[in-house]
């Protein structure tokens, strides 16, 4: 019964040492890495000579260019020399990660020419799609009078042809469209 | 001249709206300049740009009707006879004196007996059969001739998103 009484407080003893041991072990190796990943943030590895690089010697790898220049700090003519001596780099480690983004992609592919608005944003006609499929689908077109004394009517007859032009055509493209997939359904 | 200019305009855009033809809009942006119009052009049905609406400006000169506006399209057209900028190139807006193939007939070109109505007409049959022989996008026209099926299918895309579609 003593015996046992005794023993708590050394249980108690036991765990708290083999805690401590326990986080001396795990920490010690986590305490270097992130040494080497702060070293690994320090020298950055800069795309652009990345692709200098690249562009001297397309057959190496991007990741051997990278991690030689990372080792070099960022001298590309060491690491052009050495390519030119040697032929080739030493292999990127598993664990060297730097980030790499092309710094080229853009240049690459050819500019687009941006393209013309379509009718619908260009007249302003979003809001008046969906209603007057409504309205010219229940009332008979009502033929305005094509030309007016009135300045202003005159222009707000041809605003409107325009638009009545611009929303039937859109009106039929999507019948159209709508009785192509129920055809191909079907 | 500008006032005989702007008053045979204001005639064109009366019988132009009392009498439109077959899809076609024309008229000017605003009657503060009657120098400036847009035209809005039905493609011809039967043809890859059936269905679509195409928006263009006519810009006409001061001394109109001696000289013809020019005419560019506001919308991606993919033609033989248009520019890749949406100018359009054919015979009737061309004047007499300038023409430096010489391929077209007098008859064709502008004079001041055509007017705004037979060009919009001239564009509408040129949608349907474009000339092959002096074309303002080359890369259209060889399409055009040797692979119609991806010339059409190119025209029907813009179609369909030029309606937002």
């Amino acid at each position: 019964m003593a015996e046992q009484t005794l023993n708590i407080p050394q249980i108690l003893v036991f765990l708290l040492v083999a805690f401590l041991g326990y986080r001396w072990f795990v920490a010690k190796p986590s305490s270097t890495s992130t040494r080497s990943g702060s070293q690994n943030r320090a020298v950055r590895v800069n795309p652009v000579q990345v692709d200098q690089i690249e562009a001297m010697f397309p057959q190496l790898s991007r990741r051997d260019i990278a991690y030689d220049l990372h080792k070099n700090g960022g001298n590309v003519t060491a690491t052009t020399e050495k390519v030119l001596a040697g032929g080739r780099l030493e292999p990127a480690p598993a664990s060297f990660n730097p980030p790499m983004p092309r710094s080229v992609p853009a240049s690459r592919t050819p500019p687009v020419k941006p393209a013309q608005p379509d009718l619908i944003t260009r007249y302003n006609l979003s809001s008046k799609l969906s209603a007057t499929a409504e309205a010219s689908a229940s009332e008979p077109q009502k033929k305005p009078k094509a030309w007016s004394q009135d300045r202003n009517e005159r222009q707000a007859n041809f605003q409107r042809r325009r638009e009545e032009m611009i929303l039937a055509a859109r009106r039929k493209m999507e019948e159209k469209e709508r009785a192509k997939t129920t055809g191909t359904l079907a | 001249m500008t006032s005989s200019a702007s008053k045979r305009l204001f005639k064109e855009y009366k019988s132009l709206s009392s009498d439109p033809p077959e899809g076609i809009t024309a008229g000017p942006l605003s009657e503060d300049d009657m120098f400036l119009w847009e035209a809005l052009i039905q493609g011809p049905e039967g043809t890859p740009f059936e269905g679509g609406v195409f928006p263009a400006e006519l810009k006409f000169p001061k001394d109109y009707p001696l000289a013809p506006p020019t005419m560019r399209f506001l919308v991606d057209m993919w033609h033989p006879n248009v520019y890749p900028n949406g100018t359009v190139c054919i015979s009737i807006l061309h004047a007499p004196g300038d023409d430096p193939l010489h391929y077209e007939k007098a008859s064709e070109r502008w004079s001041p007996i055509q007017s705004v109505e037979k060009i919009l007409i001239s564009v509408m049959s040129m949608l349907a059969e474009p000339n092959d022989e002096s074309p303002a996008n080359v890369d259209a026209a060889r399409m055009w001739r040797e692979k119609r099926a991806e010339y059409e299918r190119i025209v029907r895309d813009n179609v369909r998103k030029s309606l937002g579609l």
